[in-house]
């Protein structure tokens, strides 16, 4: 159930945040982690029967530990859901947390929010697992030393009043801040001193674009870019639907327009252009390998030619020329953008300010603005300025710094390219970070003063300027951490509490831009924001004046070398180093490397076969003789352009050696991380400023064997659905389990795509031994919505307490995800495309694995749904042998489940599986469940929707369509009379209640290859 | 004769040993069996004054049990709902009242060892007034009914559809010690089940699953 | 003088008698034994202080034993995962080891039951540790089962017994289940017919032992058997019931195994020709051990005279007719699944043959169809030493098929995306040794304390020494 107003009366007065945390209620303001772990399981008395049960005569005595006093409206083991807003990273996604007993436990989209629409990111996802971290920071530490927070913030409080007068620097380095509340108490923080100055700082910022605007439409904003507007989409090297500013918010946007119908087979048109495989380019319609400094000439020759179309030609070469190959694909394209002009939309990650007025030009002469791109209700997802953070670091390596804050971002980490920072840092007096963990600048620093956990704390973000969200505390701080505002407030000499603080700001600043609708009263106003969890206002004005084409100018470009250039890029699992201590992100398969635990360099296969290089195979990169240098794994990577390399950043971060043991530990286990190392290595030592923005392209970069190995912990081996040339039978070369088709040809016929012979309905061995009456649960999955950003796969991580097995376990082939996405590159078209298939337990009517269990572990329930019991499996593994789509998880060990905090994150309606026994996705059997028995009690039956599968509540692209089969109103029903639908191996009779919609790109082929 | 005589021995030899055969097999039981689990509890309290005499309808304390998966075990500022005011058995308070106001002097509270626990826990003194620098603590009640993880019985489900706490958890009413009184094994679950949606409960058609994932999930 | 010497009636050469003879009734025991050399000879080395040899044999086994112990007790504290197994490939080593000792079983049953009823006097000589060797395997076979489960300590689960969880019944559709029962009833009948085959030598052991111990032992487990007809008539009657029982067991046992894969739906494994190519290939398997067994047997024990070149031979022709079907079975497969057209059973067999296990599939084809080749010659056959080597071989061979027939088909199946590579951990093949260790230290303490050879039996298949022909063919002899 969802907070109503008057469950939030209550939290209508001005009282302290963690007296109120809504649930949980076991509140200390100065309790240890030990001791507030201790309330904890008091709270959560009811759920704490994980202890080993069996052996004979008596169980061990355990105790039940009701709270003393029950906090108001929670009842033991009910779900309750406070709709919240999502602090993983700046785009600031509606959130639900689930909390049962006091304890969040399930992070869940926002259905009503206007960006993220129900959808949520892996990185939400994980959300609580770093909540239940044990070695998050408890207490301030002072030269490394634990401490009293009176006795920092007086420390804090003198030493910083020396600047207040005197010339030297104080600087506070945060990334983007959202917050208008913690924007307004840093501003106020740095006025009282004589130079006091915020510097934003992304550790994957879009500083060109901002700049961009700033001279094109003299507003340095970032766009509000509106893909659900754009009929074609032109994206050079921009992985919106992964990492892009505001993923979740985009992909739900382009998924909107891949949605081709029988009467109007029409969908948006997407082109790539891109030097990596990244998960965008493996969604486009077509993808085009180019060059990392292809991009300036192709973006410059789009605007030459677009202006031309339009009529306004450019008077001066803007690049230097392209092959006529290009030359010809960017003709056909700029008439494709004429045609959708003011519905097209053209993107670019460059960092190259140039570039970026070039790509506002074109959308300019294209009349996109405030169509597909607006700037009146800018983003502010994305604030960085380079600029700023040069100075920084010339201040700081020029002692000019007098006082030096950080919070959100590790510097040091970040900023590995800078030479002597770390010295600098030293140098200066006064270095405070809020970093929750010691990263390498707390390390540094003289204080460190931990933030809360997002979930226990009052926050607020305005990601849109005209959508204001309120992040609300969901149980009271594990540790003796402090909110940022509430540092900042307590050493400017104002004390404040962050909910205090922020009801106030909404109330000074926020109220008054209320839209004209909307309730005159601020009490009701603050409790409907509360209740919903972002309220829409009136945007800020913004003067953005008319296009200055004069700050179109001919492009630098660099001198071409033979050298690689290398593209450093942000993970879809791990955008940014803040996540690099959650265990359920670092065993995210990368959505297109489906590589775990670490970051590996992708290199073309033809490079790979020219150096003799094989996938994990050791290789130091460098650029030039004393530029940074780094050795880590190779990986040959499909689609990758010749002469290009890309690397992860935000891996190799301090303190993720905890993990080398994070998997069962056996003689010949291999630990997570290598000997004395971190997981993965740290990229950002090739970064560099150039022209006033920090590039994450680097040329002049060579590779070179070390001639060491170490194998990738892949959780895919075979890539393509091509079988291997050696092996494949004569005729039978591609196997048809992704079925796909070109806009071309579902024009001609929507049943385009599927295999020759169909296997309607084949007899049946024996009878039907289970009934069709009542509910059949099913499932169904647009595989032309999905983008393979596997945020399904932590949903379901976290909802079915799926465990972490670390490096060597994945690397042998024993992952435990319940479910994968496969990722298969086919050759069908002319050119590589991609093809993403998320599977999962198929709950086949004749399931394979229900007649070879020898002791009836497995068994097909009265709704349709494959059975898995636990706690009656022996273990064979016989019915994971015959389960044609290879879906169930043994348990290999009894994984390691003994870090008591961390266990608060398992979800009690699930069992925790011990060693020996089968498991598999359960199509969350506990949420029907739940459902029927509320649906009982109502006395009505389980409404269309009531039940929402944990991977289908939180796709981004509402990919996922889950429900009774049975029932003619369902919207699975008419799911299933969709034209493009098939079921994976139909030919084995094994009659799936899954069932996936045939992928269709839009192409002009009619006829695939092969 | 003394073949005979032998025999007869025998006979009643055989007959005794088959006896106390038979007694002990009617005291064992199943491993994992916990019926009759009786554990002493850190305040002595008696369902059978407060279910039995008193009347207190069960869902009173255990209010959950009609909208969560679990009954609850009461937090203690339930109990004192009442026991704010009955600190005592009814008979001594009632002395205590009688002989103050013989004595024309107002009554003390008279607070029963069992009673002085709860206060206890709860951080009120003599006069029930909070111990300034005491934070209330939880009764480490010991629980009764213990099912394995692996087996999810939710109360809602059942109260729901009308099945009354006696049928599970026995006369409670009559009990001074609480104790379990099911096998609570799955053989029992099952075929109250099987019975359940053949005959239904108290009169009222069900539809109790027998899925194995009704339980096991 | 000349014609005198003419007119005399010439004798037939006693040579060429004895070669009719000998085509006419052939010698199965050398060495013109009489009934009591028999029970000398086969007594002696249970009288006799264990060899050097023998003592070196058993040490080595019994090491091999102990090393396989560990790694199972190990492997069952810390988990399966010690094995080489994935999410793909769930089987490998465990069940390869069962379905080979299984297959090793056979051969004692064929022996001692079938060639029983097909009146073969030649058995009588190896059929006693042919039976041993039978059930040492069977249990050797039966432990896989039980420690490849995730939770050995739960495998009486297996059976159908009454609970308190409804009743919660096992799974009859469920080809596992049926290899419970099919082991046991096997291992059961083996059992007792290997020891009513043992009663009559017990007696003689009784008999003529000096140590007061072996005696009693010996005298309970005879049963009070006094060699008079009656008594030898029960005997020979449930002997043949026995041998009657044993014989379907023979074909049951092993088309019941061969359903584990025949009836799962994964491509190689989903074959109808699988009952009868398990059991041909299980006999196949099961004669080479026996050979490499008796081949040792003798040389250890002394036996020449009782295991001859000739059973052998015979032993050896057996084989080789298995060999062959083996081999029709593996060209059959391959044409089934060109001529199925289904695409998977095709990629399958293609990669077999040329994907990453190749190397096993084609060790497979040479240990059991190409080298055996070889037994058709006549000096192969009767040179114990090649004789020995190729049994060695088919062992091998054997093995390699069931690893082939389990991992290839699992390592690459229907969905490209869960494709997998299999390699065994030291664990694993810690295990498959400790397994031999078990049979051979069962088999040594045999030879050891139980007579290796039916006396019985092989008392009724000497020649009769007083038998007139050969009495003046001696005679002539003698002239």
């Amino acid at each position: 159930m969802r907070q109503t107003p008057s469950d939030t009366q209550s939290i209508d007065a001005d009282v302290p945040s963690h007296l109120y945390a809504p649930a949980g209620q076991v509140v200390s303001a100065d309790a240890s982690s030990e001791l507030s772990r201790r309330q904890f399981l008091e709270a959560a008395g009811f759920t704490i029967s994980l202890a080993a049960i069996g052996g004979c005569g008596r169980a061990p005595v355990q105790h039940a530990l009701p709270p003393p006093k029950l906090p108001v409206g929670m009842i033991p083991g009910q779900l309750r859901y406070y709709a919240s807003t999502c602090a993983g990273c700046p785009a600031s996604c509606g959130l639900l947390v689930g909390t049962r007993d006091g304890r969040p436990l399930k992070m869940e989209g926002l259905p009503e929010h206007p960006l993220s629409r129900g959808g949520l990111c892996a990185v939400g996802q994980a959300l609580p697992i770093g909540l239940y971290d044990s070695q998050r920071l408890v207490s301030p530490l002072r030269a490394g030393q634990p401490a009293e927070w009176v006795v920092i913030d007086q420390e804090i409080a003198q030493s910083l009043a020396q600047f207040k007068g005197q010339q030297k620097m104080v600087r506070l380095v945060s990334s983007t801040v959202t917050s208008p509340t913690l924007q307004a108490g840093i501003d106020s923080f740095l006025k009282q001193f004589a130079d006091g100055e915020h510097v934003v700082f992304d550790a994957v910022s879009c500083a060109a674009i901002l700049d961009a605007h700033a001279a094109t439409h003299s507003v340095r904003v970032l766009p509000h870019y509106r893909f659900e507007r754009a009929a074609t989409v032109v994206s050079f090297e921009a992985d919106f639907l992964g990492t892009w500013i505001s993923p979740v918010e985009f992909t739900a946007a382009w998924s909107t327009r891949r949605n081709p119908q029988p009467g109007m087979p029409e969908m948006s048109y997407h082109v790539q252009f891109e030097s990596r495989m990244s998960l965008t380019g493996s969604n486009a319609d077509r993808r085009y390998a180019i060059h990392p400094q292809e991009q300036g000439p192709l973006v410059g020759r789009l605007t030459e030619l677009v202006a031309a179309r339009v009529g306004a030609p450019l008077s001066a070469r803007l690049a230097p020329a392209i092959d006529i190959d290009q030359e010809r694909v960017l003709a056909n394209l700029v008439e494709r953008l004429w045609q959708t002009r003011g519905q097209s939309l053209v993107i670019s990650d460059s960092q190259d300010t140039g570039v970026q007025r070039c790509v506002n030009y074109i959308n300019h002469l294209l009349g996109n603005y405030d169509h597909t791109l607006e700037l009146a209700r800018y983003s502010r997802q994305r604030q960085g300025n380079d600029r700023d953070v040069e100075q920084l670091v010339e201040d700081l390596t020029s002692d000019r710094v007098g006082a030096l804050l950080v919070t959100d971002v590790d510097l040091l980490h970040a900023l590995a390219n800078c030479d002597g920072m770390a010295d600098a840092i030293d140098r200066i007096p006064v270095t405070i970070s809020c970093a929750p963990r010691v990263d390498e600048f707390a390390s540094h620093a003289k204080y460190v003063c931990p933030d809360h956990h997002a979930l226990e704390s009052w926050y607020d973000a305005e990601p849109i300027a005209s959508l204001v969200s309120l992040g609300q505390p969901t149980l009271a701080p594990l540790g003796n951490t402090r909110s940022v505002l509430e540092s900042l407030a307590a050493w400017s000499g104002q004390p404040t509490d962050v909910g205090a603080a922020i009801r106030l700001h909404w109330k000074s600043v926020v109220f008054p831009r209320r839209l004209a609708q909307a309730t005159a009263s601020f009490a009701e106003f603050w409790d409907n924001a509360l209740r919903d969890g972002f309220v829409e206002v009136e945007p800020e004005p913004v003067n953005i004046r008319e296009f200055a084409s004069t700050s179109i100018r001919p492009l630098i470009h660099p001198a071409a070398t033979n050298a690689f250039s290398l593209v450093l890029y942000a993970n879809v699992g791990m955008p940014d180093a803040r996540h690099a201590h959650n265990p359920w992100l670092q065993e995210l398969p990368d959505p297109v490397t489906k590589i775990t635990w670490g970051n590996c360099v992708s290199i073309s296969s033809g490079d790979a076969e020219r150096l003799g290089i094989q996938d994990g195979d050791v290789v130091s990169v460098s650029a030039g003789r004393d530029g940074p240098r780094l050795e880590l794994p190779a990986f040959i990577q499909v689609g990758q352009h010749e002469g290009s390399l890309a690397i992860a950043l935000a891996y190799g971060c301090k303190g993720t050696d905890r993990f080398a043991k994070i998997g069962p530990q056996w003689f010949q286990a291999e630990p997570t991380v290598p000997e004395l190392g971190l997981v993965g290595v740290n990229a950002a030592s090739f970064l560099e400023f150039r022209n006033g923005t920090l590039r994450y392209q680097r040329s002049g970069v060579t590779l070179a064997k070390t001639g060491t190995h170490r194998e990738l912990a892949a959780t895919q081996q075979h890539n393509s659905l091509e079988l291997p040339a050696d092996v494949a039978p004569f005729g039978a070369e591609r196997r048809e389990i992704v079925q796909f088709t070109t806009l071309a040809a579902f024009a001609k016929d929507v049943h385009a795509g599927a295999p020759e012979q169909h296997h309607a309905s084949e007899p049946q061995l024996w009878p039907e031994d289970h009934s069709k009456t009542g509910h059949a649960w099913g499932m169904v999955i647009d595989l032309n919505k999905c983008t393979g950003c596997s945020a399904c796969v932590i949903a379901c991580q976290s909802e079915n307490n799926v465990p972490v097995v670390g490096y060597d376990e994945v690397r042998r082939q024993r992952e435990m995800h319940w479910l994968r996405i496969d990722r298969y590159y086919t050759t069908a078209f002319q050119d590589i495309s991609v093809l993403h298939q998320p599977m999962m337990c198929q709950h086949c009517d004749n399931a394979p694995c229900e007649t070879v269990c020898p002791v009836l572990a497995t068994v097909h329930s009265s709704e349709g749904l494959n059975e898995q019991i636990y706690n009656r499996c022996v273990g064979t593994r016989y019915c994971a042998n015959n389960c044609p789509f290879k879906v169930r998880r043994f348990n290999w060990f009894e994984y390691p489940r003994n870090d008591s905090l961390k266990n608060l994150v398992l979800n009690p309606e699930v069992t925790v599986r011990s060693r020996g026994v089968m498991e598999k996705c359960s199509m969350c059997v506990q949420r029907i469940e739940a459902a029927r028995i509320v649906a009982r009690t109502q006395g009505q039956p389980i409404a269309d929707g009531a039940i929402q599968t944990a991977c289908q509540q939180s796709c981004p692209a509402n990919a996922i369509v889950f429900g009774d089969m049975n029932d003619p109103t369902s919207g699975i029903h008419a799911a299933r009379e969709n034209p493009r639908i098939f079921r994976v191996l139909e030919e084995l009779n094994v009659r799936p209640s899954v069932s996936y919609l045939r992928v269709v790109r839009n192409r002009g082929e009619e006829a695939l290859r092969g | 004769m003394q073949q005979r005589v032998l025999s007869i021995v025998l006979l009643i030899g055989v007959c005794f040993s088959l006896s106390l055969l038979v007694s002990a097999m009617s005291v064992w039981r199943v491993p994992d069996n916990q019926q009759g689990y009786a554990p002493q509890q850190p305040i002595a309290y008696s369902h059978r004054l407060h279910a039995g005499v008193l009347q207190i309808d069960c869902k009173f304390c255990h209010s959950a049990a009609v909208s969560s998966r679990y009954a609850g075990i009461p937090a203690s500022d339930v109990c004192m709902k009442c026991h704010r005011f009955v600190t005592a058995p009814y008979d001594q308070m009632l002395q205590e009242l009688q002989l103050a106001d013989k004595e024309g002097r107002p009554p003390k509270t008279i607070i029963s060892p069992e009673l002085r626990k709860l206060y206890d826990s709860m951080a009120l003194d003599d006069n029930l007034q909070p111990i300034p620098g005491r934070t209330p603590q939880s009764i480490p009640w010991v629980r009764v009914h213990n099912l394995p993880d692996y087996a999810c019985f939710n109360h809602q489900a059942h109260v729901t559809a009308g099945v009354t706490c006696q049928q599970c958890h026995g006369p409670v009413e009559t009990m001074d010690r609480m104790q379990q009184f099911s096998t609570l094994s799955m053989g029992w679950c099952v075929n109250c089940h099987r019975d359940a949606t053949r005959d239904g409960v108290n009169g009222r058609a069900v539809q109790a699953s027998t899925d194995c994932s009704v339980c096991h999930h | 003088m000349v014609e005198v010497r003419q007119q005399r009636k010439p004798k037939p050469s006693p040579v060429r008698v004895r070669e009719a003879w000998e085509n006419l009734r052939p010698t199965l025991i050398t060495g013109d034994k009489q009934p009591a050399d028999v029970t000398r000879d086969i007594c002696a080395p249970l009288d006799r202080r264990p060899t050097a040899l023998w003592w070196w044999a058993f040490l080595v086994a019994f090491t091999a034993l102990v090393v396989g112990a560990t790694a199972v007790t190990y492997q069952i504290a810390v988990g399966i995962g010690t094995w080489g197994l994935n999410r793909t490939v769930g089987w490998a080593f465990d069940i390869t080891n069962f379905v080979f000792w299984v297959g090793i079983g056979h051969a004692g049953t064929l022996i001692s039951a079938v060639l029983f009823l097909f009146r073969q006097k030649w058995r009588t000589s190896v059929n006693r540790s042919a039976e041993a060797m039978t059930l040492f395997a069977v249990v050797c076979a039966g432990l896989f089962p039980v420690i490849h489960m995730g939770r050995p300590w739960l495998a009486f689960w297996m059976a159908p017994y009454p609970n308190t969880r409804g009743p919660l019944w096992v799974n009859f559709k469920s080809p596992l289940l049926w290899d419970v029962f099919a082991i046991s009833t096997y291992l059961l009948i083996s059992a007792v017919f290997w020891y009513v085959g043992l009663i009559p030598d017990l007696a003689t052991i009784r008999d003529r032992s000096q140590s007061v111990w072996r005696r009693r032992l010996a005298g309970i487990f005879s049963l009070g058997w006094n060699g008079s007809a009656k008594t030898w008539h029960r005997y020979e009657t449930v002997y043949l019931l026995l041998a009657g029982l044993a014989t379907p067991l023979v074909f049951s046992v092993h088309t019941i195994v061969s359903m584990d894969f025949a009836t799962a739906v994964i491509p190689g494994w989903h074959t109808t020709i699988f009952p009868p190519y398990f059991v041909a290939g299980a006999i196949f398997s099961g004669l080479a051990m026996v050979l490499t067994l008796m081949i040792i047997a003798r040389k250890v024990m002394r036996l020449e005279d009782y295991i001859t070149v000739r059973h052998v031979e015979a032993m050896c022709k057996l084989m080789l007719s298995m060999g062959c079907i083996v081999g029709l079975a593996y060209g059959t497969e391959f044409f089934i699944a060109a001529y199925s057209g289904n695409s998977y059973e095709q990629f399958l067999f293609i990669n077999r043959a040329l994907g990453p296990f190749r190397w096993a599939y084609w060790t497979m084809v040479s240990c059991n169809v190409l080298i055996p080749q070889l037994l058709w010659l006549r000096a192969v056959r009767r040179n114990i030493i090649l004789v020995f080597l190729i049994s060695i071989v088919v062992n091998i061979g054997m093995w390699f098929e069931r690893f082939v027939i389990i991992v290839t088909s699992l390592h690459r199946d229907f969905l490209p995306s869960s494709w997998a590579s299999y390699q065994p951990t030291i664990i694993e093949v810690a295990t498959l040794l400790g397994s031999f260790g078990l049979f051979f230290s069962c088999f040594l303490l045999f030879c050891r304390f139980i007579p290796v050879i039916a006396m019985a039996e092989v008392k009724g298949v000497l020649r009769a020494p007083h038998h007139p022909q050969e009495q003046d063919a001696l005679q002539g002899d003698a002239a």
